[in-house]
């Protein structure tokens, strides 16, 4: 493992000189040092990366588009983490500039980006790696002041700063869930779960989402992760358990709601960190997170609430797979 | 015949194009049953692959025969006590069985040679008929026909395959009318050419294998042999994880893989795959466990997860192509890739 101390830097930038300025000196560095370097960023920047390094330099560099790289929250935070840990690079640091793509991001969205962007402290500890993270002044400014509150340090006319501003990950990650959530729509389906058994809860599940343009491979992984929830619910939760369904048309999402009785006790793990990879640790809620598009949860006196989203296909791209075309194997 | 007969009904069948027993290059239909679900009329076939897969089903095919009244006919050399899973020690009073002529076994010399030591096909036929002719008149109320045709075929003057593809095509006429009459056609799977195997295979409409090791409606749980494993069919959540966490205890794990077949599992919760990360990490060492024909339904949740938090998991066989070479894929889906 690289001995170099993992670092975690914003760069807010006024106009592309201003961009360049702090990225380039980044990459550079990071090529001269052997690190394995990577510029996740929009198809301009890194137009304007390659001339600013010129071609040598910029052939050591892995160019990655940030709209693809971006995709999810809790997969983009684990495929980099294994990344940066993927012990067949001997120890050679992670470099990355990252340039997170903010447009067209739903409230929900933004608001697990940002956390991301927090818990990336907590989980890149030990790693060594080194990100840089660029945003443009011209973006929202709540973007602009949470990437403010989730980076130690900042980036100002080359040098790195001390960021005053800069909130500790988990009581940043709390605020992130700290608003109530919105009752669900009345014409939502409710389901009281006081049978045992998984397998109906599941027929349940599909035949509501077979009524959605819900793709097969979505319901799955839906099916999955509502299995996990019950089944923590049914063990360390408190009757009763009851599964609300819905169609949210504003997030665009299948909403799969579970609701029980108890509430999980201070510091339980909320599958935000993915778990180390070699070994047959726990999984589930961080699984869940990765199977579904969102996970919210909210836990109190007054119970315990998980809500699962998943996106459902846009009607715009006119390629929604065709939801009477799947089955849900039960032979 | 003179056998008491049924209507022809259609069988529950089911397409079995990739099925071991033979390498069908179109998909034929066959009704596959537990050994305890076979019925009058069927004609069933058993290719094993060794002593415990033939002792589990045609013992128990004999054992519910003999406890059910019905008479069993089993055309072999070997006595009576030593007629596959008759050894254990739980097994029925033989001699009584004999005594009462509801266990017949009949050496091959009287039942289908000549005189020159020779296998007669129509005397096998005619052996079989008499003996069945007579169940109803000695008060039984069906009866189960066993033969192992290994010998058959590595015999040195071994038959014609043609000449035995005849005899059982006229033995199946004879069985599936019939509303009294079961047989199982056993066959050495190692003894036999994959194309002679698939031949004999699909003069029967019938495969039979061992009664499955759990089946709640939901979830089924079938050892398999050849390879080592489990077939698991349905889904696998949190109820039925002991059942499964027993079954995978239970298997040889000395076996340097098992194999788990997947190819009807519709589902699987995160649990199971922490079971059967569990259950890999505890066997240790290069041990793996395969997972062969995976559902894409199923594949798609593990790629999820990522096959690298699965250690000692690798996936096998797949659907209607050979087993990646070594048993594991490499590239993109090997183990210490990020995805």
């Amino acid at each position: 493992m690289s001995s170099a101390p993992f670092t975690h830097r914003v760069l807010p930038y006024d106009g592309m000189d201003d961009y360049l300025a702090g990225a380039v000196p980044f990459l550079r560095a990071g090529v001269e040092a052997g690190d394995r370097v990577l510029a996740v960023t929009p198809l301009a920047s890194r137009m304007l990366l390659r001339d600013a390094l010129g071609t040598d330099t910029a052939a050591e560099i892995g160019f990655t588009d940030s709209a693809g790289w971006f995709a999810h929250p809790s997969r983009t935070l684990s495929d980099c983490l294994c990344e940066a840990d993927a012990p067949a690079w001997n120890g050679r640091r992670l470099r990355l500039l990252a340039e997170p793509a903010w447009a067209a991001r739903r409230p929900l969205e933004v608001l697990e980006w940002q956390r991301v962007e927090a818990l990336v402290n907590i989980a890149f500890t030990g790693t060594g790696a080194a990100i840089l993270c660029a945003y443009a002044r011209t973006l929202p400014p709540g973007v602009i002041a949470a990437s403010r509150r989730t980076h130690p340090e900042i980036v100002k006319g080359g040098a790195a700063l001390a960021n005053p501003l800069y909130t500790d990950p988990w009581a940043y990650s709390t605020q992130c869930d700290s608003a109530p959530l919105p009752a669900p729509p009345p014409g939502a389906e409710t389901l009281p779960l006081d049978l045992p058994d998984l397998y109906w809860l599941r027929q349940y599940v599909a035949d509501f989402a077979r009524r959605t343009p819900l793709p097969h491979d979505d319901l799955q992984r839906l099916l999955v992760a509502v299995t996990e929830i019950v089944t923590n619910a049914t063990r360390h939760g408190r009757p009763p358990i009851v599964l609300t369904m819905w169609a949210d048309p504003e997030d665009r999402s299948l909403v799969c709601q579970v609701a029980d009785g108890g509430r999980w006790p201070p510091g339980a793990d909320l599958g935000l960190i993915p778990p180390r990879p070699g070994g047959p640790g726990r999984f589930g809620l961080w699984a869940v997170r990765l199977l579904c598009s969102g996970v919210q949860i909210r836990t109190g006196d007054r119970g315990t609430t998980v809500r699962l989203r998943l996106r459902l296909p846009d009607p715009a791209d006119g390629a929604a797979p065709a939801a009477t075309a799947t089955t849900v194997n039960t032979a | 015949m003179r056998w008491a007969s049924k209507p022809v009904e259609p069988a529950y069948a089911e397409p079995d194009p990739a099925d071991p027993d033979g390498q069908a290059m179109e998909t034929t239909w066959f009704a596959k049953r537990p050994v305890s679900d076979v019925r009058p009329g069927d004609h069933a076939w058993l290719a094993y692959s060794g002593a415990e897969e033939r002792d589990r089903v045609i013992g128990a095919f004999i054992r519910e025969g003999l406890d059910n009244n019905e008479k069993v006919v089993y055309v072999t050399d070997t006595p009576a006590e030593g007629l596959p899973g008759m050894r254990a020690r739980t097994s029925p009073d033989l001699d009584a069985f004999v005594e009462s002529r509801q266990l017949r076994v009949i050496p091959r010399e009287q039942a289908c040679l000549d005189a020159g030591g020779r296998f007669v096909p129509e005397k096998m036929l005619e052996t079989l008929a008499h003996e069945a002719g007579q169940t109803f008149g000695q008060g039984f109320r069906a009866v189960r026909l066993t033969t192992d045709h290994t010998w058959v075929m590595n015999a040195p003057g071994r038959a014609d395959l043609a000449e035995m593809l005849g005899c059982e095509h006229r033995f199946g006429d004879t069985v599936s009318p019939s509303t009294m009459a079961m047989a199982i056609c056993q066959v050495a799977r190692r003894a036999c050419r994959d194309d002679e195997l698939a031949a004999l295979r699909d003069t029967h409409e019938v495969l039979v294998e061992i009664n499955p090791e759990y089946d709640d409606g939901i979830l089924k749980i079938v050892r398999t042999f050849d390879p080592h494993g489990l077939r698991v069919e349905g889904e696998l959540d949190d109820v039925r994880h002991a059942a499964f966490a027993d079954r995978l205890g239970a298997l040889v794990r000395s076996h340097h893989r098992i194999h788990l077949d997947l190819s009807r599992l519709g589902f699987i919760d995160l649990g199971g795959l922490r079971l059967l990360a569990r259950h890999a990490a505890a066997r240790g060492g290069d041990r793996t466990l395969v997972l062969d024909d995976l559902a894409p339904a199923v594949e798609n949740i593990i790629e999820a997860v990522g096959w690298h938090r699965l250690p000692g998991i690798v996936p096998g066989r797949r659907r209607g192509r050979p087993e990646h070479a070594g048993g594991r894929a490499r590239g993109t889906r090997g183990e210490g890739r990020c995805r």
